[in-house]
């Protein structure tokens, strides 16, 4: 073993003179900086304004009498997700240690008070894995039903007004909710961008232009002074608006991504659907569709990452995202000297989620090359 | 009405390439009409624009009582005959082009649901008979990737056979097959023949264009240069094209 690693790097690390040279400066520096990492996070930093201020991070400034609404939110959430992922990967036992696992990493960064809101969510997710990964008939429901918990969940989050929604909750729904409405409103304008008649043709395509052209946060500052001249009546909350913007622009990406697709789906298909007899429209919801979609569904999670990461530029509308919230708390004097322990713990939690992100998508793609030999 | 293709006078072309030049061509109810000749001659874009895959500029087309319209008028929107008559004719490929994603009775049933409306189980049940009609019965449940090509392609004539169609039309259904499968699906070919269905062919298999075709149409640069009984033109070829061509494809 020791043998074998010593032959490793002596052809990767310590190959040619080049190499020594790199790898003399590049480790020990690596090294020290991990050292000095750690001797901070376990010698001086001060961990317990984490807990403290969990709950403004979690969401916001929303109440905390009112708190269980959110965790209602949260359930359902996990609901979608755990029955998503039960689409592509069944759940095996084993994924049950691994499920009591997170909970315990969880529970122990919380405290015990949230331990039976945590167990009930986990339980759910899991109950919802299952469901979709052994029970065929459920998978067709998956669509409407992320709709209908989306509505839940603004039903549920509502009452105690929107504008007070924040916090890594409020990322999470942003996210959620740009990623399941870009989808229908990318697919139609990629449909759009090839449809035989010009007129469709030119108005997708400068759509998407347009949208890939101009920065993010420009359209949905944009979309957040424009509802209240355009929907005056409706007096929409600046969540809402947000969530409008960051849906019109990444349905343009989502557009791209399916037209890709699109385009990978062979003319043969289309000939024999047609010689059949079958509709233009049935064409492309029956043949054309499904098997481009296949093709894009691990960019279109990679998709999701990007929005997730773009949240925080809603801070341009006010609205408190999870970045933000933990600024907020490093403005009480109080906190003023834990900068480095609150964006430490931002950073580790963006990049668990996205290397979770990333990991799904991985999976996907290995998923689907085998799916389709 | 004895008459299911009527083409006269039919040109098309691609830009400014003349591909079928004032085409002339008949089809009978029963008949099987095999195509033949070079590659490049235009004999996919003849049997095409009987279903209307491609469009003709000039000329008329009459399809199964329909009159297909030309280019001009299916650009315009005037496409109301296309769906009559394509719901009338069948097309096997020689790419099968099965739907990947469904199952072998998927691909069978899905048309007769959709443009004829009928029911799931009458659907599934005839797609069944189908299956078992071209030695297939076993293997309803699987998706096409986990068929060999022979395979493939005999599902491809069982789904085109499902719409009821009064003429198939195959555009060389062999020449992506290995040599060990050829037979099975010209078997099939042959079953349909002798079960009377109005066939329009193109292959390069001239064994069994001989053995099944009631005529053979000899298309050349876009041109029919000859049509004849079988014997008559493979022993005694009229034209000198034709000749040459017979020479070239018999010879090895
Ligand atoms: N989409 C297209 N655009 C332009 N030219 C085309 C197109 N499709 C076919 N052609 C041309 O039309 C002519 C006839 O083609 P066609 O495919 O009908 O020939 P074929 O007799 O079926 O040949 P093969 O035996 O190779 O299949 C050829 O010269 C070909 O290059
Ligand atoms: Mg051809």
């Amino acid at each position: 073993m020791i043998a074998r690693s010593l032959t490793w790097s002596r052809h990767n690390l310590f190959g040619k003179p080049f190499d020594v040279l790199l790898s003399l400066t590049v480790i020990p520096g690596t090294l020290w900086l991990i050292y000095q990492a750690v001797a901070w996070a376990v010698g001086m930093a001060q961990w317990d304004i984490i807990p403290q201020s969990l709950r403004v991070l979690m969401i916001g400034i929303f109440p905390a009498d009112q708190a269980w609404r959110s965790w209602v939110a949260v359930a359902i959430i996990a609901a979608l997700l755990g029955a998503a992922l039960g689409c592509v990967f069944a759940f095996r036992t084993r994924h049950a240690g691994f499920l009591a696992l997170v909970l315990a990493i969880l529970v122990s960064m919380t405290g015990v008070n949230t331990l039976a809101a945590l167990t009930a969510v986990l339980v759910i997710f899991a109950s919802a894995w299952i469901l979709t990964s052994y029970v065929p008939m459920s998978r067709r429901v998956l669509i409407p039903a992320s709709f209908t918990g989306l509505i839940a969940i603004f039903a549920v989050m509502s009452p105690p007004g929107a504008g007070l929604w924040g916090g890594l909750l409020l990322s999470v729904l942003l996210t959620l909710v740009t990623a399941v409405l870009s989808l229908p409103i990318g697919v139609l304008l990629a449909f759009g961008r090839r449809s035989r008649f010009s007129s469709l043709r030119m108005i997708s395509t400068a759509y998407i232009e347009v949208m890939r052209s101009v920065p993010l946060i420009l359209v949905v500052y944009w979309i957040w002074i424009l509802m209240p001249v355009l929907t005056p009546e409706l007096n929409l909350a600046d969540v809402v608006r947000g969530m409008v913007g960051f849906t019109l622009f990444y349905s343009a990406y989502v557009a791209e991504y399916v037209r890709s697709g699109l385009q990978a789906v062979p003319r043969g298909q289309t000939e024999a659907a047609r010689s059949l007899g079958m509709s233009e429209f049935d064409i492309n919801r029956s043949i054309v569709l499904p098997q481009a979609l296949r093709v894009v569904v691990p960019p279109l999670v990679g998709n999701v990452l990007d929005i997730f990461n773009a949240a925080p530029l809603v801070f341009i509308i006010g609205l408190t995202d999870f970045l933000r919230a933990g600024q907020m708390i490093l403005a009480n004097p109080q906190y003023g000297n834990r900068t480095y322990e609150v964006y430490s713990f931002l950073f580790f939690t963006y990049f668990l989620v996205g290397s979770l992100i990333t990991f799904v998508a991985r999976k996907l793609e290995a998923h689907l090359a085998r799916g389709s030999r | 009405m004895n008459t299911i293709v009527d083409m006269k006078n039919l040109n098309k072309f691609y830009g400014s390439h003349h591909v079928l030049k004032d085409v002339d061509l008949s089809v009978s109810r029963g008949e099987v009409v095999v195509v033949i000749g070079a590659s490049g001659s235009g004999k996919s874009t003849l049997i095409r624009c009987v279903n209307g895959l491609e469009m003709y500029q000039n000329g008329s087309l009459l399809v199964d009582g329909y009159q297909m319209p030309v280019e001009e008028d299916r650009l315009l929107g005037g496409e109301k005959e296309l769906v009559a008559i394509r719901k009338g004719v069948g097309m096997v490929f020689q790419q099968f082009n099965l739907f990947p994603h469904k199952t072998v009775v998927e691909n069978i049933t899905i048309a007769p649901m959709r443009v004829r409306k009928k029911s799931k189980d009458e659907a599934e049940a005839t797609a069944l008979k189908l299956l078992e009609r071209v030695g297939l019965k076993a293997h309803a449940y699987k998706y096409p990737g986990q068929l060999s090509g022979g395979q493939q392609q005999r599902v491809a004539i069982a789904r085109s056979l499902a719409m009821e169609p009064h003429l198939m039309l195959f555009d060389e259904p062999t020449s992506a097959l290995d040599p060990e499968m050829i037979g099975e699906v010209l078997d099939v070919m042959r079953e349909l023949a002798a079960d009377g269905m109005t066939m329009m062919i193109v292959t390069h298999e001239m064994g069994f264009a001989r053995e099944v075709a009631d005529r053979i149409v000899y298309i050349d640069q876009g041109a029919i240069l000859e049509i004849g009984k079988p014997d008559e033109f493979f022993d005694n070829p009229k034209n000198d094209r034709a000749r040459s061509f017979l020479a070239r494809v018999l010879k090895h």
